[in-house]
């Protein structure tokens, strides 16, 4: 397993902080990408930020309360080793699968 | 190909036998290591290739262990990467950049074949251009659109390069090894599919002329040319990258339906090792290409007339070609019905086994 660490976005129009109203997730729990985590407030508005992936968290960062920057860490998730790189996915190595049967008569000559 | 490999100079001094187990992803790792080590005139670069270790871990620690001059982050500008490889090349540098994946190769299709290929043809031999390009290549990881591709042909295509894809972790360590002291621009396209897979890698320098095969024996093969990955009498499948093990699976399913396969496993895609093919075909009298770039103008085709120059005479029928379709690339699950998998490719040995002239 590998720990992906998520950072504070810039959430539109150059803003630099936010402010954590609520965490809608916690420690331990599993989380599809897209499923609402935390809901911040920032100069111009609040709102519910999407979570970027799926994964297990594993740390979260600021109480309700507290400010974070932009860039600061903000989640960090637990993922299988099994992705690759960027994008993709390691393949499986399979036993091979057939449907095709060979049928020759081989002169050897 | 004749040219004859000796070991590098000041190459880490191994024992004959010194055979680990590693993946290609390691295997690559160690050979950049070896010879940011052996020539202070390497530098590896591209996007990510520093502070992180490169998307698939292929330049993992070399910037911690070897510095910030030597192992760099690029912006996001392959023209920018291969055009200050040409200039690092001039001063005298042994540049190997990244491009991340095989489709951002495009956007540097200008440097490459405009300058890098060119440049000692058009300085008569003062301006030679000793880069390795290294490709991430092929399919195999269900990627989204551009991050997977089979640009063989293309680079084939362009006079001044050389081309190659190593199969397994002991080639790509060697292969990378000696592309990296070549005083001409290699494209160097590792089979990302199988970044992950381990096999024996034999760390000697001496064990160069030959190559471990998939289970740790060692058939015949130099370095410079093909590799029979497995002998056979029947059919020969001609095969390189990440389409080699698929072929020695499609060999093991022959075999039970009483067809012995010889695989041979090209390694170089420009030059081609014709009389490897040669030998190959000439025992087996039929051959089947395999690779994952479209059919129309692929290597297949070229792989299929060097065959034909050399056997036309014993050829018990036309060399099938299976491959990828032309239409792009396709990307996530499509791929599995766009890269050439067993039931095609036993398909096509069908077709040379039933052919009948006349």
């Amino acid at each position: 397993m590998a720990e992906i660490s998520f950072p504070l976005p810039d959430l539109g129009e150059g803003l630099i902080e936010a402010t954590v109203l609520d965490w809608l997730v916690e420690p331990g729990q599993q989380v599809e990408r897209n499923q609402p985590i935390v809901e911040l407030e920032t100069t111009k508005s609040a709102l519910e930020l999407p979570s970027p992936q799926a994964g297990k968290v594993v740390r979260i960062h600021g109480a309700p309360g507290d400010t974070i920057n932009v860039g600061e860490p903000l989640i960090v998730f637990e993922v299988p080793d099994d992705t690759a790189g960027i994008v993709g996915t390691v393949p499986k190595d399979e036993a091979p699968k057939r449907r095709v049967r060979l049928s020759a008569v081989l002169d050897e000559d | 190909m004749s040219e004859t490999i000796t070991a590098m100079p000041g190459t880490t001094d191994v024992s004959a036998a010194s055979v680990h187990q590693m993946s290609m992803q390691q295997a690559l790792n160690r050979a950049l290591d070896e010879v940011l080590a052996d020539n202070p005139k390497t530098v590896i670069f591209g996007e990510d290739c520093g502070r992180l270790g490169g998307v698939f871990r292929i330049t993992d620690g070399l910037q911690a262990k070897h510095g910030e001059d030597r192992v760099f982050d690029t912006p996001l500008a392959e023209s920018g990467i291969l055009g200050m490889s040409v200039g690092l090349a001039m001063a005298g540098f042994h540049p190997i950049p990244e491009v991340q994946f095989d489709g951002f190769a495009y956007p540097a299709i200008n440097q490459i074949v405009c300058q890098i290929a060119r440049m000692n043809y058009r300085s008569r031999g003062t301006l030679p251009m000793p880069i390795t390009l290294r490709v991430p290549s092929f399919g195999g990881i269900r990627a989204p659109e551009h991050h997977g591709e089979s640009l063989e042909a293309l680079f084939a295509h362009v006079p001044g390069l050389k081309v190659v894809s190593p199969s397994n972790p002991h080639d790509a360590y060697h292969l990378l090894k000696y592309a990296a002291t070549r005083p001409d621009p290699v494209i160097f396209m590792e089979p990302k599919s199988r970044y992950w897979q381990k096999g024996p890698v034999n760390l000697s320098s001496a064990a160069t002329e030959v190559s471990a095969n998939d289970d740790g024996t060692a058939p015949s093969g130099s370095l410079t040319g093909a590799r029979v990955a497995r002998e056979g009498r029947h059919v020969t499948l001609v095969a390189w990258g990440a389409m080699v093990s698929r072929c020695l699976q499609v060999a093991e399913l022959a075999a039970e339906d009483g067809i012995d396969i010889e695989v041979l496993d090209l390694r170089w895609l420009k030059p081609i090792d014709a009389e490897a093919l040669a030998r190959s075909v000439g025992k087996t009298r039929r051959a089947v290409v395999v690779h994952e770039a479209p059919l129309t103008s692929g290597l297949g085709a070229e792989v299929a007339q060097l065959i034909t120059q050399s056997c036309f005479a014993t050829l018990k029928a036309p060399v099938e070609r299976v491959t990828g379709f032309d239409v792009p690339y396709p990307s996530g699950d499509l791929e599995d019905e766009y890269i050439p998998n067993i039931d095609r490719i036993l398909f096509g040995i069908q077709r040379v086994l039933e052919y009948r002239r006349g």
